[in-house]
């Protein structure tokens, strides 16, 4: 067995695994008009609000890793990513790579605003609002599509690096540094 | 069984993947036939109207007219109607005569 790090801290997974549940539970009950179905998306709705609220604290205060200074990268820096990997030579990072931290940043600002646009079409204010009523299912849709693009980006890097990035989600431990590696 | 249970975590997320199957799963649907036979949405507010209601969207579904409004008490409802009869239908009825 290889030596290893601790790089995702226990809140950090356990957000992690129940913005996946709430998601998951979003799309299952989004379009079954049960009484019952409705309230479960209400609430899991608001559970994934509170799990961000959380997560951006702990982007500011948290451990190394799950800050977004430690992983949310420049422009320029991300371009020059995105240019290794296309010729296949991109570094292994410890933490996020420039576009998984990217990834992070887009999912988080996606479910907020889907979760908060929910909100709103139970305000009575809002209530029955066509372009709110939209506005979220655009949401929604767009943020099914992101979770596809972050699923692709993690199966490819845990093949190009040889490591179980879904693993390392669960345990909160990678394959300590290699040369050439980036922390 | 570590990497069983990672197998397991990335298959309940890959269910994502289909993005928005469009799944009809109306709370109600109605038998209300060919649309000329309908009564126009506008009367049907109008009736609501009277009602103290206040219309905030009519939309088809399953058939009927689905209404999303504040009443009379000011309280949110989601409520169907026949698009025929305009006549009330309860949430759960099937094909609904009107």
């Amino acid at each position: 067995m290889s030596a290893e790090v601790r790089v995702w801290d226990p809140l950090l997974r356990i957000a992690h695994w129940t913005l996946v549940a709430s998601i998951l539970a979003a799309w299952i009950t989004a379009d079954v008009k049960l009484d019952a179905a409705k309230r479960a998306h209400e609430w899991v709705g608001y559970a994934a609000l509170a799990v961000i609220a959380l997560r951006l604290g702990w982007g500011w205060i948290g451990p190394r890793y799950a800050r977004f200074r430690q992983f949310v990268r420049s422009p320029a820096q991300t371009l020059g990513y995105a240019r290794a990997l296309i010729a296949s030579a991109e570094p292994r990072y410890i933490g996020h790579n420039p576009l998984g931290g990217w990834a992070v940043v887009a999912l988080i600002a996606l479910t907020a605003a889907a979760g908060l646009s929910g909100w709103l079409s139970v305000t009575d204010r809002f209530w029955g609002v066509k372009w709110v009523q939209e506005l979220h299912e655009a949401l929604g849709n767009a943020l099914y599509f992101l979770v596809g693009l972050h699923l692709a980006g993690v199966v490819f890097t845990s093949w190009r690096h040889r490591e179980n990035l879904v693993l390392a989600m669960l345990t909160g431990r990678k394959q300590a540094p290699r040369p050439g590696d980036v922390d | 069984m570590l990497i069983r249970i990672s197998l397991v975590a990335l298959a309940l997320s890959g269910a994502f993947l289909p993005l928005s199957a469009a799944r009809a799963t109306g709370l109600a649907t109605c038998d209300s036939g060919s649309r000329e036979s309908w009564q126009p949405q506008e009367k049907l507010t109008a009736m609501l109207k009277d009602m103290g209601w206040q219309v905030r969207r009519i939309k088809e579904d399953g058939g009927c007219y689905e209404v999303y409004a504040l009443n009379e008490k000011g309280e949110r409802v989601e409520a169907y109607f026949h698009p025929r009869t305009l006549a009330p239908v309860p949430t759960g009825s099937k094909d609904h005569k009107g």
